[in-house]
């Protein structure tokens, strides 16, 4: 059956972000092909994001579980692996999102089709499938196509395809699913929230952000006092945290927060997409590097190639100069 | 508690500047290299269990002989075996390098088995999965924290915004490791050259019944490019003070401060 095949993830009464963006790249490629769209969600009660789904799907297989926790990857491969060796779909998309990471490897193993990950562009040209993929930290893309096969799967980057409404009525079928094999060797224990302390970058009109081109420990005393004179708090990439520089509530991007402050302020990062993810809504975008071709750059409204250690002092005394 | 580990050796991308003249590979010329920031997180998880549990740490790759430095190093962080199968696979797609690690693990004794969550060149996060699906045994991928206890495994996994997941797994069973799991020993060049007296094994594919006809990507590479440059920022340019005087009088002029 030539289809198109997207996977729908949820999580605590919610749809996945990425899923409404991967639906909405799946439409368009569908569309463009003229061929059907198809969204398959799972869970214990999933008619919600059935209709949701319905919006941009032709059909939405709505598959009925009865096992703790939400998106799991075993139950999920056991499924999909049974609808996609019947439907056979030409492409399965994916959010490359954590539950994909868990999922989409070890079903592409299942299923022997070839996989392409964290695609940031994917397109059907006379009857073949080409993705762009972002390597080597953000500097280089690669374009990628496909032995000749049945199906491919491509789990998309999140954040990278756009959601476009829709108002579509696509069918739902719902489906039991008994699952026949016994999964207790992988015991689902439930959700923990990262522990929170007392700084909610999320609310600062003004981030001063550092990443690993800081160096060490004690170079966050540098950006406190330029994040003082400009009357905003500090915020970090993830290698900061991983580092043990500064706790986890100061990490903006993908694991961390997302961020809108009037200026975000960004000091020896370089601008990994996950971390650029979640600042991209800040009003002004201001990055200090010596790396010129670092990708932070090109998210920047303003910036300065040059040695933080040298800039940033500089700044500091010329803010509080202006400031009188 | 015996663990397998594997590891990857890769360019140090903050040096990467240029694509060559076959548009399919990276100019390489200039580039520092080193072992994947994941698999050190993985290395030293490794060894912190072992610290705690006893067993042993075997390190593997699929690499040329230049490889053999991260082996080394790997060797002095507190493995106590490493092999090498000698194969430059930098340009196979990760199922063929999955089947290579599947064929060699699984004649290994191992109660579990770690991989880096990705690798800062091609950043794929596929091939820790890919080998648990192939070895038969359960996964979890993006673990942040671990606990052995009675034949299983306690592990959190990474979410998005800041959500965990944890689950009880029995082994055997196969994490890919997220960075910030733990603090990666220093490892000096003294350490490495005490660990020179261990063994570091080298095996082809052929002794692992593999053929390079067997692993013919199914992802095929057509072509590297530099990505768009997106919007562009606006540059200031001059000495520190020239920069800093400029950037303040903008953030003024906006009403930052």
């Amino acid at each position: 059956m030539a289809e198109i095949l997207v996977v729908a993830e949820h999580r605590q009464q919610k749809l996945a972000d990425v899923s409404l963006q991967i639906l909405s790249k799946g439409r368009q490629l569908a569309d463009k092909a003229g061929i059907e769209l198809i969204a398959v969600v799972i869970g214990a009660d999933v008619s919600g994001y059935a209709e949701e789904l319905a919006r941009w799907a032709d059909k939405v297989l709505a598959v009925k579980i009865d096992t703790p926790g939400e998106s799991l990857a075993e139950p999920c491969q056991k499924i999909l692996s049974s609808i996609i060796k019947d439907r056979k779909p030409k492409l399965v998309l994916i959010g490359h999102s954590s539950f994909g990471m868990d999922l989409a490897p070890s079903l592409a193993v299942e299923l022997d089709a070839p996989l392409a990950t964290d695609c940031i562009d994917i397109s059907m040209q006379n009857d073949s499938i080409v993705v762009t993929r972002s390597i080597y930290n953000g500097k280089v893309n690669a374009v990628y196509s496909f032995v000749p096969c049945e199906i491919v799967i491509v789990t998309g980057r999140i954040g990278e395809f756009a959601s476009e409404e829709s108002d579509r009525k696509g069918e739902i079928e719902k489906i039991d699913f008994r699952l026949e094999e016994d999964l207790g060797y992988k015991v689902f224990e439930g959700y923990i929230e990262q522990e929170v302390g007392g700084v909610d970058i999320t609310q600062a009109d003004v981030l001063v952000s550092v990443g690993r081109g800081l160096k060490d420990k004690e170079n966050i005393e540098m950006a406190e006092e330029l994040a003082r004179a400009l009357g905003g708090i500090v915020a970090c990439s993830r290698p900061v945290v991983d580092s043990g520089w500064l706790p986890a509530e100061h990490q903006v991007g993908l694991s961390g927060k997302t961020v809108k402050p009037k200026l975000y302020l960004a000091l020896g990062i370089s601008g990994a997409f996950q971390h650029t993810v979640g600042l991209k809504g800040s009003e002004m975008i201001v990055v200090i590097n010596k790396d010129a071709r670092a990708p932070i750059f090109s998210v920047a409204d303003y910036g300065i190639v040059d040695d933080i250690f040298k800039v940033v002092p500089a700044l500091t005394q010329k803010i509080i100069e202006l400031k009188g | 508690m015996d663990i397998v580990v594997c590891i990857k050796r890769i360019p140090d991308t903050a040096d990467v500047v240029g694509i060559d003249a076959s548009k399919k590979d990276i100019e390489k010329d200039s580039l520092a290299f080193k072992i994947n920031d994941w698999d050190d997180y993985a290395l030293e998880a490794a060894v912190q269990l072992k610290e705690k549990q006893g067993g042993s740490i075997t390190a593997v790759t699929v690499g040329p002989k230049e490889w053999d430095d991260i082996l080394r190093r790997a060797l002095a962080m507190g493995a106590d075996k490493a092999i090498r199968v000698d194969q430059d696979m930098v340009t196979a797609d990760c199922y063929a390098v999955a089947k290579v690690l599947d064929a060699l693990i699984r004649d290994l004794s191992y109660n579990l088995v770690l991989f880096g969550a990705q690798s800062e060149d091609f950043g794929c996060s596929q091939l820790g999965v890919m080998v648990a699906e192939m070895l038969g045994i359960p996964h979890a991928a993006l673990a942040v924290s671990l606990q052995v206890a009675d034949g299983r495994i306690h592990v959190s996994r990474e979410l998005e915004a800041g959500m965990l997941e944890s689950y009880t797994i029995e082994l055997p069973a196969l994490l890919t490791i997220q960075t910030g799991i733990n603090r990666p020993r220093y490892i000096s060049l003294g350490g490495i050259k005490r660990a020179m007296s261990k063994e570091l094994q080298v095996m082809s594919l052929s002794d692992l019944g593999l053929s390079l006809d067997t692993l013919a990507p199914m992802v095929r590479l057509e072509k590297l490019e530099l990505p768009p440059r997106g919007k562009e920022a606006e540059l200031i340019s001059g000495s520190p003070e020239e920069t800093a005087d400029q950037l303040a009088r903008i953030l003024q002029n906006s009403g930052i401060f």
